[in-house]
């Protein structure tokens, strides 16, 4: 991809590495004077022009140091599913921007790990990455006439994960208005997932498992198949999807129809792996998705899986039941058993919360009231955003002591925050399948 | 990495025989007569040779980076590789080559004084990575990766001399696993390298500055 700058300096030493993150936050730092010098002769200003200038600042920083702080970048653009607009745009972005392997650096991993030379191993291998993936990067190969993709890992990526998780601490409590507590909470999941996602074993053998039970399970989505014989180590190798991505794949003015069909395909997807698998492709990400002119989808990347704990599917979904907003035994008994509630919280405390949650839960879980949704209302999604908005800088909230909301929320609320962007993008009216139990007259909470 | 294609050659068993006791006893073998006898040979027999160890450990690191050139050629597309490449991939398989001989390599390296840049154990060695080189630059210069300049053009090769002994002492002191960090720092070096060596903003500003000074 040659529009793809190959970096001439990258910052090795974590003194380097942290030198960057405090010249970002004196940046971010600089926007606010600028902002609120502006607003001084401007009230009306509102703050989505700051907004962009950080996610710039933040976006350059991050994306100069590849690795995990890249993909925590991605994480926080995705999992604070409150985000403002404008660092979701540039942050999805952050996945195409990672500087290159060397050629040869790919020939040596390819024998440490296989023993052969990639000339050897296919018929063609391209010299220069395709494209990049977080942790590594994507060659095209060719093996008796089939298109391969192999993913190459870039090295020494498990090991600096858990210290660009501790670079990234100080920042993002200032960049993401988070108390150090929920950070904590939500450091310890993500690095757990980051180490599984670095686990190219663990990847390959997840992914057989998942691909093989869902093939054939919803119409229109085609998965890739893997090559154990090809990989192993730092390299994956699966087949090649065609089809282009998301943005693309819209400036080619599908039909409502196209877009519907995919969107249904889709939220079935999800559907099945949250109630049938009990495990996720937590990584929405539109890069994941390779979509085909005749509707039809093909999904990459399995190395981002959630396995969703028993009774935390319980609770979570119960929140979903009809009625549940009206029991008030039964908001106390899962409030208590997601964590949003702690032991020692004063009844005031109490009344915050369960009001802020109840809110954030009646809007959040609004296509589940239906039984066909149109996820192109844009209205509902700026109502979150501005709830986001508001939530987070709610005085009680942000001095709250002790994060709130169970771990095993984090990925997700993750999958379907991104679930429903990617539907808003599509534009579609989905038909809104669930489990049986989840039937019933509904009230429509706004 | 035989000399000569004979059926054993005397200076490839002397070398083995050297590596051996290096590493059985943690040092170089007391004397040559003592050494040549351990080995049923006379003493003759090793200075037809080489006349000291040090002429063999000469050697011995010559052998390193010549195994390293070969199995370069070796693949297939290594010829296709621009000039960045090939000396990429000389850094990459040396690591290889030295790491099934590590111990022994780290002997040497250890005992390296920091700034050395002419250890004497690397002399010939030396001698083989400048052919290796130069034409590696001289490929460069063709296809316009390096820019030849006025009098720095002709140091280019010291300059990757030095990173060469940088990256070896690297390597002596990584403890990461796998020396992947080794990996990353010959990747980030020999890209530092190739920016300085390519064309870079100060040459349009030295031409700049030279025009004003005759225009003026």
């Amino acid at each position: 991809m040659s529009e793809r700058k190959e970096q001439s300096r990258i910052p090795i030493s974590k003194i380097q590495r942290a030198s960057k993150f405090v010249s970002t936050g004196a940046k971010v730092g600089g926007n606010y004077i600028k902002h609120y010098s502006k607003k001084a002769f401007n009230p009306k200003m509102d703050r989505s022009q700051l907004d962009i200038d950080n996610a710039e600042d933040i976006y350059g920083s991050l994306s100069e140091l590849k690795g995990s702080a890249l993909k925590v970048a991605q994480m926080l653009s995705m999992d604070r599913n409150l985000l403002p607009p404008a660092y979701q745009e540039k942050f999805t972005m952050s996945q195409y921007s990672a500087p290159p392997l060397s050629y040869p650096l790919v020939v040596k991993t390819f024998q440490k790990t296989l023993g052969k030379s990639p000339d050897a191993i296919f018929d063609t291998f391209t010299k220069n990455a395709v494209n990049a993936a977080s942790m590594g990067q994507v060659h095209q190969a060719t093996k008796d006439g089939k298109k391969l993709a192999v993913k190459i890992q870039y090295p020494g990526v498990a090991d600096s994960i858990s210290s660009d998780l501790r670079l990234v601490r100080p920042f993002a409590t200032r960049l993401f208005n988070m108390s150090n507590a929920e950070l904590d909470h939500y450091m310890s999941e993500v690095e757990g997932k980051l180490m599984e996602e670095a686990d190219y074993d663990l990847e390959l053998r997840r992914s057989k498992e998942i691909t093989e039970a869902l093939a054939g399970k919803i119409e229109g989505l085609y998965f890739p198949k893997y090559y154990e014989e090809y990989s192993g180590g730092r390299v994956i190798t699966m087949d090649w999807l065609d089809g282009v991505h998301l943005k693309e794949f819209l400036a080619t003015n599908p039909s409502q129809e196209i877009k519907n069909k995919i969107g249904q395909a889709l939220w079935d997807f999800y559907n099945f792996q949250f109630h049938e698998l009990r495990q996720v492709h937590a990584d929405p990400h539109p890069g994941n998705f390779m979509f085909m002119d005749d509707g039809t989808m093909g999904i990459i990347d399995f190395g981002c899986i959630k396995e969703i704990p028993e009774d935390f599917y319980e609770n979570y979904f119960a929140l979903l039941k009809p009625g549940f907003m009206q029991d008030k035994d039964e908001i106390d008994k899962r409030f208590k058993a997601l964590d949003f509630f702690h032991e020692n919280d004063s009844p005031s405390e109490r009344k915050i919360f369960s009001t802020v949650f109840l809110e954030m839960i009646g809007m959040l879980s609004k296509p589940f009231q239906y039984d066909t949704f149109n996820f192109g209302n844009n209205a509902f999604f700026e109502e979150i955003y501005a709830m986001g908005e508001r939530v987070s800088n709610m005085k009680e909230v942000r001095n709250s002591n002790g994060a709130r909301g169970s771990r095993h929320g984090l990925y997700v609320n993750r999958t379907y925050f991104g679930l429903y962007n990617m539907l808003n993008q599509l534009d579609a009216e989905v038909k809104i399948t669930k489990p049986s139990w989840l039937n019933g007259s509904t009230e429509k909470v706004a | 990495m035989a000399k000569k294609q004979t059926a054993k050659p005397v200076d490839s068993q002397l070398k083995e025989a050297f590596i051996d006791f290096c590493l059985e006893h943690g040092k170089e073998p007391a004397s040559i007569y003592k050494f040549a006898k351990d080995l049923k040979m006379k003493e003759v027999d090793f200075y037809n040779h080489y006349n000291s160890f040090k002429a063999l450990k000469k050697h011995i690191w010559a052998d390193f980076l010549k195994e390293t050139i070969e199995n370069l050629y070796a693949e297939e597309s290594f010829v296709e590789y621009s000039s960045r490449e090939k000396l990429l991939a000389l850094y990459f398989t040396l690591i290889e080559v030295l790491k099934a001989n590590r111990s022994y390599a780290m002997m040497d390296l250890q005992m390296m004084r920091k700034g050395d840049l002419k250890p004497t154990f690397l002399e010939v060695f030396k001698k083989h990575f400048y052919k290796f080189i130069d034409e590696i630059l001289l490929q460069g210069k063709e296809t316009e990766e390096i820019i030849d300049r006025p009098v720095i053009g002709d140091r280019y090769s010291e300059g990757l001399w030095i990173q060469t002994l940088f990256i070896l002492q690297f390597w002596a002191n990584d403890d990461s696993k796998d020396f992947e960090k080794t990996d990353a720092a010959i990747e980030k070096a020999v890209n530092v390298a190739y920016d300085l060596m390519g064309k870079s903003p100060l040459d349009s500003m030295f031409d700049f500055a030279k025009f004003i000074f005759q225009n003026r």
